[in-house]
């Protein structure tokens, strides 16, 4: 599991060497303290002399100081692996999502995609590198004591190593067990955030509804979950130290027992009794990381998979290898390869469900738009006309049939050539926080202040910015400073700037008063001139202009015309027309 | 402000604390076991002082067992108790204040801030205890042992305190300078995320990316920086404990060359000393630490400190069926110089409509939203606030907000659902869910037969935000998880620009054939939808312009009929003919 993520050290290797290097060192050196003590020990208490004691203590200084330097270097090289590794992860995951579709998006919350983003990260990346040193220290440390141990007296050492491996099982048991509540609890925490998240981006709503009471329980049922779960593995985990302390001071009472009785017949000094003593009390806290460290290895198993999950989630529409070849992929695109996109859209017996419906949204769908034709949809609400759209955007892929642009099939080219010759005014508008001028810029950055102030004239939204303090005022957090109307004025006037081939209106206007609308409409009529067009929209006076009008009604046309054709059929569009206009 | 969310966990962290005491008295007595060993019982019997060892590291273990439990109950009932306290707070916090806050940042407070407080209580202020019990406890017997050699052992603490607390400040500030800069890599990832639909639409993939990395670049940067700190701290805090260490066997040894020390007692004062190395390296490490708890203390304390909603003192439950009345009522944002209501004055008999029409931001929603006191009317949350608002003769500031709140159902503009299944979006206000209260309410918006096609219903998930409904539907949902109550008073905030015309004639009709004698507002752009309420009035700027019933209305040359016209394909100049 581990090793799909070792990669992410490669450009790493030097930090990484040098950083078990010093790991190595330091905990030779801690694992000689002792000695030092012995000689100490051995040699001047025993010995009643002082002689060579300078030499000694400057000896030992040296070792401190090596140590110290060694200490610092594999910290702050730890420290760098983490938060680069971490960073490294994050770019890559940042990277694959924007190659994800929008079908991903709408099956995962912004809530969980974050934690992806910004805490599974850092689970691994602390793995890779102050685990990895744990266990490099700690396993070390371990070898060199048993080393030393066996050396100075092999019998006594044996007598230790034999309690060991009932530590490590007796260790594992209790991890295996710990696992498996943290994973509980983990899940438990990741609901918690998802219900925080909610509780703040739906803070209106649950005001308006005033259902405080009942989400803040719901809440308070989840973190009494969490607290059940926690509370367990803490119990799990107070077994597992305490049992471990426990072996520690069986290990100590070893040495007292047979060492006593080794150094009463004269077969080993006090020093050497001491020397085995510090390491059997040092032996258990190198044992309880090393159980520790194995087991949030084995928890990080689980990030390591979501982050996998995510990174090897394939989009659901994807470019196939030779399209990326020509065309370049989405960072990195080719535009010298791309053609001029001219406008020409059709679709050929598309049926289209949702990835995550079973109902067909759209059936045997036929469709041929020229370049340059400006095209109405109307229908009834759910009747598909923003899936048509995405559609066209090739948001989505049909699930049978073809979308061909300019006479190829969509997917015969790059996503990005098709959205960067897109303008697009989404049914619910969405700014970003910054200013007025940075949310027009959006889709052309280049466009000059000319261009900017003609979009602005075209979509009648200067008084609207001129009231909001100029085009460098603040808009909030997703535009939330400003009415619902103002911002499709804004996103329409950032679509129009972006001056796409195909230009596409999804109710773009809905929520804008009749007389701008009128204002704005002789604008769209001139935008549009040249340009292939979709207009969906539900109150009728913004489309009656149209060369061809669709009525769409359960994923089929059921009607196609002009304003007059349509009117003159008197079926479904002359009702809704007639109904609508003349409602007395 | 600690001390409320302590509650409730006080006594486990005093047990906590005993049973540490306990743990720690007993790892104490085995180095003096150690030395009664070498210097008397050497050759007489070690077995047995083995297992007197083996004694006592039991009780030990059981002690330090019991302690970890109590502290593990304590931290966590802690943690939920302040969780809970927030969560609470947090959303019963003015809507003014959400608007001014990043998402992001309100988050990362309430996940990896509580994080960091946790393990600072569940790991750091015991260990602070224990090191104060171990250090006192084992300066004790070594000054028992000998008092000279003591005194050196100890003289090093003050200057480890010092350093640690010159560090302390240092750490504290790069810590909080990169948990700042977390929140704002961290917003930028929920904009982005937010936003993707339009990022793909405008196929601006690469900018997005490069903002992304040039984040997480400064944000990589500053850790690193509290990092390093951490590593130098660390380390050099790390030689002074161990230089102490060295200092006292050294000086022990010539001690006992010197013969003012026994070897037995050198043995136990060494392992006293080695039970001192713990807590002197823990307390630096400590105190350093101590400081990002204290920044994420902060960064919690500013969101239990600010206020509230406005509570009336004596809060009213008035019959809400009565008059609505706008006295000379003007509003303005805390930011915007300008006025976004002015002066507005109207009179809303009990159980009629009142249609708005108007201009693209000229304050309907603003009014409404005074309405539901979703903008508190004190002007306590930086905005201002004057005239009043009365119903039935009683002001709405004495009104409780509840109350009010459940009397009057608003369908918001830019609806939000829950990512729960469509019938518990609907019954959301319901304490139990009633399948037949839910389908009228679905049959009034209209969206049963939307419902019907779905494969799976009423149980069909609806995504995070609605975003697997289409707009009409994610509507007509809000609307009718508004009329599941039966408020007699009723806001339409726009709430029919994403149905059809039939769509919304039908909803209407089913509206006043069952809920008569509730108040209704109902904005809208289509006069057709307007049309028919009691009294129509047009908005423009803040300001109302016309006022009356469509009849009236279209008497007059104003918006009102320019609006009707064009909506009916007439060319306004021929409205008179
Ligand atoms: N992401 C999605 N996943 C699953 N089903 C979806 C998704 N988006 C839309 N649908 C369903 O597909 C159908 C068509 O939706 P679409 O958004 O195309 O309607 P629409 O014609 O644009 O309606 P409206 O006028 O209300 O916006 C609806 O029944 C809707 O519930
Ligand atoms: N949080 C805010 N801070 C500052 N200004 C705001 C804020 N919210 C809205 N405004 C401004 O207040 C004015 C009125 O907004 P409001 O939402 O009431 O308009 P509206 O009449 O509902 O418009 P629409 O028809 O577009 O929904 C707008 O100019 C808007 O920019
Ligand atoms: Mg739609
Ligand atoms: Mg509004």
């Amino acid at each position: 599991m581990i090793r799909r993520v070792l990669p992410v050290l490669k450009p790493y290797r030097a930090m990484v060497f040098i950083m078990v290097l010093m790991g190595l060192f330091s905990s030779l050196a801690d694992s000689a303290f002792p000695l030092f003590n012995r000689y100490a020990l051995d040699h001047f208490v025993a010995g009643g002399t002082l002689k060579g004691i300078g030499l000694f203590a400057a000896l030992y200084v040296g070792v401190l100081l090596m140590q110290v330097a060694a200490n610092y270097i594999s910290m702050s090289y730890v420290g760098q692996i983490e938060v680069t590794v971490n960073r490294d992860l994050r770019n890559m995951l940042f990277r694959h999502l924007q190659s994800l579709s929008f079908s991903y998006f709408n099956q995962n919350s912004v809530g969980y995609i974050h934690a992806r983003v910004m805490s599974d990260t850092g689970k691994i990346g602390s793995l890779l590198s102050w685990r990895m040193m744990d266990v490099v220290w700690n396993a070390s440390y371990l070898i060199f004591i048993l080393v030393v141990m066996f050396r100075i007296n092999a019998r006594l050492a044996l007598w230790i190593l034999l309690l060991l491996p009932a530590a490590i099982l007796a260790g594992f048991y209790f991890q295996r067990k710990l696992v498996a509540v943290n994973r509980q609890v983990r899940e438990s925490n990741s609901r918690i955030v998802g219900n925080i998240n909610e509780g703040v981006t739906g803070v209106r709503s649950i005001k308006t509804l005033v259902i405080e009471d009942r989400i803040s329980r719901d809440f308070e049922e989840e973190t009494g979950n969490y607290q059940r779960m926690a509370v367990k593995a803490g119990h799990y985990s107070a077994l597992f130290t305490s049992g471990l302390t426990f072996a520690s001071a069986a290990a100590l009472a070893l040495v007292l027992w047979q060492g006593g009785s080794l150094t009463e017949k004269g077969w080993m000094q006090i020093g050497t009794l001491s020397v085995f003593m510090s390491y059997a009390l040092g032996m258990i806290e190198p044992i309880q990381y090393l159980v520790h460290t194995v087991s949030a290895a084995i928890e990080v198993k689980v990030n390591i998979e979501r982050v996998t999950k995510l990174l090897e989630t394939a989009p659901d529409v994807a470019d196939p290898p030779e399209v990326v070849e020509r065309y370049g992929d989405m960072l990195h695109p080719k535009r010298e390869n791309w053609e001029e996109l001219k406008g020409e859209v059709e679709f050929q017996d598309v049926s289209f469900h949702y990835p995550d419906g079973e109902e067909l949204v759209l059936e045997h769908f036929n469709l041929k738009v020229p370049q340059g034709t400006n095209v109405a949809i109307v229908g009834e609400t759910g009747a598909g006309k923003t899936t048509l759209v995405n559609l066209v955007c090739r948001f989505f892929e049909p699930t049978q049939g073809r979308v061909l642009i300019d006479g190829r099939d969509a997917r015969e080219r790059s996503q990005l050539w098709l959205h960067s010759n897109i303008g697009y005014v989404l049914q619910t508008p969405h700014l970003f926080s910054g200013t007025v001028r940075e949310n027009l810029l959006y889709g052309n950055p280049e466009a000059s202040e000319e261009e900017i102030a003609w979009a602005v004239g075209l979509v009648a939204a200067g008084e609207v910015i001129e009231r909001l303090g100029g085009l460098d005022a603040q808009v909030g957090e997703g535009g939330d400073m400003l009415s619902t109307g103002e911002k499709q004025l804004l996103s329409f006037a950032r679509a129009i700037l972006a001056d796409p081939r195909i230009l596409i209106l999804d109710e773009a206007t809905s929520s804008i008063d009749t007389v701008t609308e009128a204002k704005i409409r002789d604008a769209i009529r001139t935008v549009i001139r040249g340009r292939t067009s979709f207009i969906i929209a539900h109150r009728l006076s913004t489309i009656i202009q149209a060369d061809v009008i669709l009525v769409i009604r359960d994923g089929k046309i059921i009607e196609r015309g002009t304003h007059d054709e349509l009117m003159e059929l008197g079926g479904y569009y002359h009702d809704l027309y007639t109904s609508q206009a003349f409602p007395e | 402000m600690m001390n409320l969310f302590l509650l409730g966990s006080r006594r486990y962290y005093v047990l906590s604390m005993i049973f540490i005491l306990l743990s720690s008295l007993l790892d104490l007595v085995n180095p003096r076991l150690i030395g009664y060993t070498v210097d008397t019982a050497l050759g007489r019997g070690t077995g047995r002082v083995a297992l007197l060892v083996l004694f006592v590291a039991l009780f030990a273990a059981l002690f330090r067992y019991l302690f970890q439990l109590t502290n593990a109950v304590g931290t966590e009932r802690f943690v939920k108790r302040l969780r809970d306290l927030l969560f609470s707070h947090l959303i019963r916090l003015p809507y003014a204040w959400h608007r001014s806050s990043h998402t992001g940042d309100i988050i990362q407070r309430c996940t990896s801030d509580v994080e960091t407080v946790k393990v600072f209580l569940s790991e750091q202020l015991t260990s602070l205890f224990r090191i104060i019990v171990m250090m006192s406890l084992s300066i004790f017997f070594m000054s028992k042992i000998h008092a000279g050699l003591t005194l050196i052992a100890i003289g090093f603490i003050p200057l480890i305190v010092l350093f640690s607390m010159y560090f302390h400040g240092k750490i504290g500030k790069a810590f909080m300078k990169a948990e700042e800069e977390e929140a704002r890599f961290s917003a930028v990832v929920q904009e982005n995320l937010t936003g993707v639909r339009v990022v793909r639409a405008f196929g601006r993939e690469i900018d997005e990316n490069e903002r992304f990395e040039k984040k997480n670049y400064l944000y990589t940067r500053m850790w690193i920086r509290v990092l390093r700190l951490g590593a130098a701290f660390w380390t050099s805090n790390d030689f002074l404990a161990a230089g102490r260490t060295m200092v006292v066997s050294i000086l022990g040894a010539v001690l006992c060359v010197r013969g003012e020390l026994s070897a037995g007692s050198f043995l136990a004062f060494v392992a006293y000393n080695a039970m001192l190395d713990w807590p002197v390296r823990m307390l630096g490490r400590i105190i350093s630490e101590m400081s990002k708890a204290g920044v994420s203390v902060g960064r919690i304390c500013a969101i239990m400190n600010a206020e509230e909603e406005d509570k009336p003192e004596t809060p009213l439950c008035p019959p809400m069926d009565r008059e609505i009345c706008f006295d000379h009522v003007s509003f303005s944002y805390e930011d915007a110089a300008e006025e976004v209501l002015h002066d507005i004055c109207l009179r809303v008999p009990e159980g009629s409509t009142v249609g708005i029409l108007g201009g693209t931001g000229s304050g309907k929603s603003t009014l409404m939203m005074l309405l539901d006191k979703l903008y508190g009317l004190s002007g306590r949350e930086g905005m201002s606030v004057k005239g009043r608002i009365t119903i039935g003769g009683v002001d709405l500031k004495d009104i409780d907000t509840g109350y009010l709140r459940r009397n009057i159902g608003m369908v918001l503009q830019e609806p939000y659902l829950f990512s729960r299944t469509l019938s518990e979006n609907i019954g959301i206000t319901q304490e139990t869910l009633d399948m037949g209260e839910v389908k009228r309410a679905a049959r009034i918006a209209s969206l049963e037969e939307s419902v019907d096609r779905f494969y799976q219903g009423y149980d069909t998930f609806v995504g995070e935000r609605g975003v697997t409904l289409s707009g009409g539907q994610k509507q007509r949902t809000a609307i009718a998880q508004m009329l599941i109550r039966r408020p007699p008073v009723m806001i339409f905030d726009d709430s029919l620009s994403a149905v059809d015309a039939a769509t919304d004639a039908a909803i209407r009709k089913a509206l006043s054939e069952n809920i008569g004698g509730s108040t209704v507002f109902l904005i809208a752009h289509r006069v057709q939808t307007l049309m028919h309420a009691d009294q129509i009035i047009v908005m423009d700027r803040g300001r109302i312009l016309e006022k009356g019933t469509h009849r009236e209305l279209m008497e007059r040359d104003g918006i009102y009929r320019v609006t009707y016209e064009m909506q009916n394909g007439l060319e306004p100049k021929e409205a008179g003919a």
